[in-house]
């Protein structure tokens, strides 16, 4: 956790710097992205880079405890649009991941599940 | 007394076992879907398959559609791009972007069934989530819908280790809902699904560019202009990719077409402000670029605007013979 702290500190002065440093002294800005565009259309999207940045961060690290082989993350990473980093930043634990356990434990085993939970709860009441 | 309790036990067998079914009995799920000239039955049967490793239902769905829509990818490949070792299996983002390394659409669709079918009816499989356990007890598994049978009420799925699956209806139903009805097509940039949403489509496009897939990503954002002429987003992104590429005639046509349909855009007013002053045409990028900023109702975007605004007031303090050149190598 203090690993991930000191990491966001980094990003956050490195970026500031990069942003500091960059846009006024060479003045080659860049258009506004579509992808900007189309964030601000989403009233509560953050558009700024840093907070993207820290996205970024967050993803890669939890992707790199979560098992990932570190050398294929940037590639991952690239392919995700700012949206996208947000929502696997702050949404992690609760995205589904689908990965089918049938296969491996049995459906056997899940109709014991599922005749249990009748008699326990109301299964098949949609949320 | 005795065989009121009898009656009551077998009824709640009865109940039980209909529950259990699937709540059968309630009519058919797929007719009421399909419009009176659609097909019945139908089966994408030249769908690739490759069966699923252990847990790695999202890699092999994830390449059969992909293989479906013209790419050579086997699930071997795709694992190192969206699987999680340690949650056994994959993430929605992650699968939608996998798709863009290959400059192919992930194109979300719609919630209702009615979208499913007419899009497998059109010849694209379609990426399901599934949850095959409980709200409380997820299972959550990727799965490939390649036909649907009305006279029996089933779909047919590319699924985990079969490759051809017939699962009634109503459990597809059900499994689908407790997924939040999550379904995507894989398409080539230049072929809109045929239930696409503008909206749906060109979200997919600027996704492709945002993942520097920038040929790509102008194809899909050309047909979309062609199809929804109106389009500020695919104007836009015509634009921006024509700008990066340096075309910018290409991005000032594309940016003044925006904003001939949507004159208090001050996104494409901002850029169209940078082309002009990259054209050597301070004075015009001026007035633009002030117009845009009297236009502007989001404060997230005003200090975008007031960089464009600096440079081009830093070019007017320039000496004018210098102009010329400076931008020699964009155009």
């Amino acid at each position: 956790m203090s690993d991930r702290s000191c990491r966001r500190i980094g990003v956050l002065i490195l970026s500031v710097a990069l942003i500091n440093m960059g846009t006024p002294a060479v003045g080659h800005a860049a258009v506004i992205g579509t992808q900007t565009y189309l964030e601000a259309t989403q009233r509560d999207a953050d558009l700024s880079t840093v907070t993207a940045a820290l996205d970024r961060a967050e993803v890669r690290d939890r992707l790199v405890a979560m098992g990932v082989d570190p050398a294929r993350i940037e590639a991952r990473l690239n392919t995700l649009t700012d949206s996208e980093l947000r929502d696997l930043s702050t949404q992690f634990e609760q995205l589904p991941a689908g990965g089918d356990i049938l296969a491996v434990i049995g459906v056997v085993f899940v109709i014991l599940i599922i005749l249990e939970l009748v008699g326990v709860i109301d299964i098949f009441k949609k949320t | 007394m005795c065989s009121q309790a009898r009656w009551t036990s077998a009824a709640t067998i009865v109940a039980l076992v209909a529950a259990i079914q699937g709540c059968a009995g309630r009519g058919p799920v797929i007719e009421p879907h399909l419009d009176a000239a659609a097909p019945r039955q139908i089966e994408l049967e030249a769908t690739p398959f490759f069966p699923q490793r252990e847990y790695q239902c999202g890699p092999a769905a994830l390449a059969t559609v992909l293989a479906a829509s013209g790419v050579a990818v086997t699930p071997d490949d795709l694992t190192a791009r969206v699987y999680i070792p340690e949650r056994r299996g994959s993430l929605q983002p992650e699968m939608i972007a996998a798709t863009r390394g290959y400059d192919r659409l992930a194109v979300v669709l719609g919630s209702s069934l009615d979208v499913v079918l007419r899009e497998v009816s059109a010849g694209n499989p379609v990426l399901v989530l599934q949850n095959l356990g409980v709200a409380s007890l997820p299972l959550w598994h990727y799965a490939v819908v390649v036909g649907f049978d009305s006279s029996s009420d089933a779909l047919i799925l590319r699924s985990g280790e079969d490759d051809r699956k017939r699962i009634s209806a109503h459990r597809f139903a059900s499994s689908w809902s407790l997924a939040r009805n999550w379904a995507v097509v894989v398409v080539r940039p230049d072929t809109i699904p045929v239930t696409a949403t503008p909206d749906a489509f060109v979200a997919a496009a600027a996704g492709l560019e945002a993942a520097h897939r920038s040929e790509a990503a102008l194809t899909a954002y050309r047909v979309a202009r062609d199809r929804w002429p109106g389009d500020v987003t695919a104007l836009l992104g015509i634009g921006n990719i024509s700008y990066a590429a340096h075309r910018l005639p290409e991005a000032e046509d594309a940016y003044r077409a925006v904003l001939a349909v949507a004159e208090h855009n001050a996104v494409a007013r901002n850029n169209l402000a940078q082309v002009l002053l990259d054209k050597g045409e301070p004075d015009a990028a001026l007035s633009e670029i002030l117009r845009a900023r009297a236009d502007l109702s989001d404060s997230r975007l005003a200090p975008m605007l007031a960089t464009t605004e600096s440079d081009i007031r830093r070019a007017l303090a320039t000496p004018a013979p210098e102009r010329p050149d400076k931008r020699a190598g964009n155009k």
